[in-house]
């Protein structure tokens, strides 16, 4: 599966016991995608030694301040790798 | 990180001098660097480490301390005699 | 937690580096050589050459935008270890980079980060009220100006270009690269 920019994907929940890049803030929430950035390993199996990591394509989604926060007409882009999100 | 309240003010004043306020954290950040390109450890494992510091001891340290902390838990996981 | 604890951090940097040593992995000369190539060679008079030449060049500022690393090779900039990728000011956008989970900055381009970006207080504010925090930096955006805040999770670093000043049509290109400061290549200032 991979996304085009303009696409809608929420990034999934839950609090991995190991290292993540994927941040709380934006945690079952949904964005847009806005560039589909390199193909880079994984720092959740990278930080673990899990070796070969996986490779995953890595997106940059852009999400609105108004959905993160509740209030604010900023909108933060945060980039992502593929194993955080699902198709919204 | 991202969006945790009360945390005060930027120090936004705190810029004027140079990037290291003393020289074993401009060693400490060289360090992390020779032992990242030695292949000792990669980033994630780093980032890791200073993650995985005691939520009290990541909260007091300042930023070079814990990178400090960070090198040496890696090096006593790693083997370093 | 051990007796290290104890010790001031100079001391405990020491110990680890005469541990690093005795054990072949580090040497008094690499760190030395190490330090200085980066004060010598990472500055924000980087970023801003690139930024100035994007202010008068529409193709680099083409190229640049769309492939950093290779703009940046352009100017002797090349090899860097991560994916650069530059967001431009406009009259109706406002970009600001922070890094959430720990710093990443794009130290080759901007040289060694301040210790406000490294503060918590940067960290965590930066995405919920960015506003305020630019407001903090002495910069207040007009109302109908939107800020797009870039958090750099991932291998890509992030600069912003910053909008060309008003009245600087007759300048060289060492002169605009003056004009512009880090802090506007990380947004907390317009330039």
């Amino acid at each position: 599966m991979s996304y085009p920019v303009g696409a809608r994907v929420r990034v999934r929940t839950g609090d991995p016991d190991h290292h993540t890049r994927m941040p709380r803030y934006v945690r079952g929430h949904t964005g847009e995608v806005v560039a589909v950035l390199g193909r880079w390993p994984l720092p959740d199996d990278r930080a673990r030694g899990i070796d070969p990591p996986r490779v995953e394509t890595c997106y940059a989604v852009r999400f609105s301040a108004a959905d993160l926060w509740g209030s604010g007409d900023h909108t933060v882009t945060a980039d992502l790798w593929e194993s955080y999100l699902d198709r919204s | 990180m991202g969006g945790q309240t009360g945390f005060g003010p930027v120090p936004a004043g705190a810029d004027a001098g140079p990037p290291f306020a003393a020289d074993w954290e401009a060693r400490v950040y060289a360090l992390a660097a020779i032992l990242r390109r030695r292949g000792l450890f990669n980033d994630d494992e780093l980032r890791d480490a200073i993650e995985r510091l005691p939520p009290q001891r990541y909260l007091a340290a300042s930023y070079y301390e814990r990178w400090l902390g960070a090198l040496e838990t890696l090096t006593a996981e790693k083997g370093v005699p | 937690m051990t007796v290290h604890d104890e010790l001031p951090a100079a001391a405990r940097t020491r110990r680890l580096e005469e541990r690093l040593i005795a054990a072949g992995l580090a040497s008094d000369e690499e760190i030395d050589e190490y330090l200085t190539r980066l004060y010598t060679s990472a500055s924000p008079v980087n970023g801003a050459r690139m930024a100035a030449r994007a202010w008068t060049d529409p193709a680099y500022r083409d190229l640049l935008l769309s492939d950093g690393n290779a703009a940046a090779a352009e100017l002797g900039f090349g090899g860097l270890s991560y994916a650069l990728r530059v967001v431009p000011n406009t009259s109706t956008t406002h970009n600001v980079i922070v890094c959430t989970l720990c710093s990443c900055y794009p130290v080759s381009l901007l040289g060694p980060s301040p210790g406000w970006y490294k503060s918590f207080a940067y960290r965590s504010r930066t995405v919920r009220e960015p506003r305020a925090v630019l407001a903090e930096f002495g910069l207040t955006l007009p109302g109908d100006v939107r800020i797009s805040v870039w958090d750099s999770t991932s291998e890509a670093r992030y600069m912003v270009l910053p909008v060309r000043p008003a009245g600087t049509d007759g300048l060289s290109a060492d002169q605009l690269a003056a004009l512009v400061t880090r802090n506007g290549l990380i947004g907390t200032a317009l330039v």
